[in-house]
């Protein structure tokens, strides 16, 4: 792989990369150094990646496995510190609609943040950057009947308290 | 698209049925901001994902700054890759001149003297064999010498008689 052709078929996934490590690490400094190690480990060692077919799920999942080194390194769990700034400005709304979109994002954002690490993880490859099951299996290293249940599960956890959030009017 | 339908596929989306086409379908569907009322709920987690979707590694200096973390790699690879060829290079010139000069002083200088004989009495009868042949071509010669001595000594006889009679 020379320069080229990994600005073409690596770097454009940075973006997906970053938000799949800062739904992990939970800091946007630290996503951003993750993704560049990410990028640096898959330039050094682009000689024997030259037959991976996806190498966006490559990349996802070397992102994965520094994000839990960092984690395990840093002996913490994910700061769940990405709640405040909802960047809801649209001009179509007004403040009323603005600050209630606001809130309902906010309330969200805290039911994924209650979901498992494993739930989110596959919600998030599903439901955000749009991956096929198979590319989840692969991300992850995890079989397909497990990424099926824990999406599952995910979904339905949020299914249901938005339901209740929604009837006791929260 | 009518919530009816909008209503089943959101059904096959909590059952893990949909389709990813389908499922940004729905994306789609609550992009737009007037959803139905009994579909509110559903509509903030969609657009919840859409601003997800949006976070972005907005740093202009990302790229480049990755750039050059990268580039010293490549350079570093290929002035090792110049730097060895170039002393493979030197190190084969010293080789063959050295190959060379070696053969050709070997050409210009005799071959070195070897034993000939491993008996040494063998090799003393040889030696005085080839000296005798020596002695006797010498006396050969001297023979032909004695007969120009003669006429040396005839010459000199008469000059001297000569030079007497001048004399007197």
């Amino acid at each position: 792989m020379n320069f080229e052709s990994f600005q073409n078929r690596v770097l454009p996934a940075k973006n997906k990369l970053f938000r799949f490590a800062l739904r992990l690490v939970g800091s946007e400094d630290e996503a951003k150094d993750v993704v560049q190690e990410v990028m640096i480990r898959v330039w050094n060692g682009r000689e024997q990646m030259a037959e991976i077919q996806n190498m966006e799920a490559w990349c996802m999942r070397i992102t994965k496995n520094l994000s839990l080194d960092r984690i395990r390194s840093n002996n913490r769990r994910q700061a769940q510190s990405i709640d405040g700034s909802f960047d809801v400005r649209n001009e179509a709304l007004t403040p009323h609609e603005s600050t209630e979109l606001r809130e309902s994002m906010q309330r969200v954002n805290q039911l994924m943040a209650a979901l498992p690490e494993k739930q989110r993880q596959v919600m998030h490859l599903r439901d955000v950057e749009g991956y096929s099951y198979n590319e989840i299996c692969d991300i992850l290293e995890l079989d397909m009947n497990q990424v099926k249940v824990n999406l599952f599960r995910a979904r339905n956890a949020v299914r249901e308290k938005l339901v209740k959030a929604n009837a006791y009017g929260l | 698209m009518d919530s009816k339908k909008i209503e089943q596929l959101l059904e096959k989306y909590w059952a893990c049925e949909t389709s990813l086409e389908e499922e940004k379908t729905l994306r789609d569907f609550f992009h737009q901001s007037d959803v139905p009322q009994h579909l509110k709920e559903s509509a903030s987690l969609f657009r919840y994902f859409e601003q997800q979707r949006q976070q972005m590694i907005t740093d202009v200096s990302f790229d480049g700054e990755l750039k050059r973390k990268l580039e010293p790699t490549t350079t570093k690879v290929r002035s090792l890759l110049y730097s060895s060829l170039r002393i493979a290079a030197g190190i084969s010139v010293v080789l063959a001149s050295f190959w060379l000069v070696r053969t050709q002083i070997r050409d210009s200088q005799p071959q070195e003297l070897t034993d000939t004989y491993d008996d040494p009495k063998k090799a003393f009868e040889e030696t005085k064999k080839a000296l005798q042949l020596i002695s006797k071509n010498f006396s050969k010669g001297q023979k032909a010498t004695a007969n120009i001595n003669l006429l040396n000594e005839a010459k000199s006889k008469i000059q001297s008689k000569e030079e007497q009679k001048i004399d007197s």
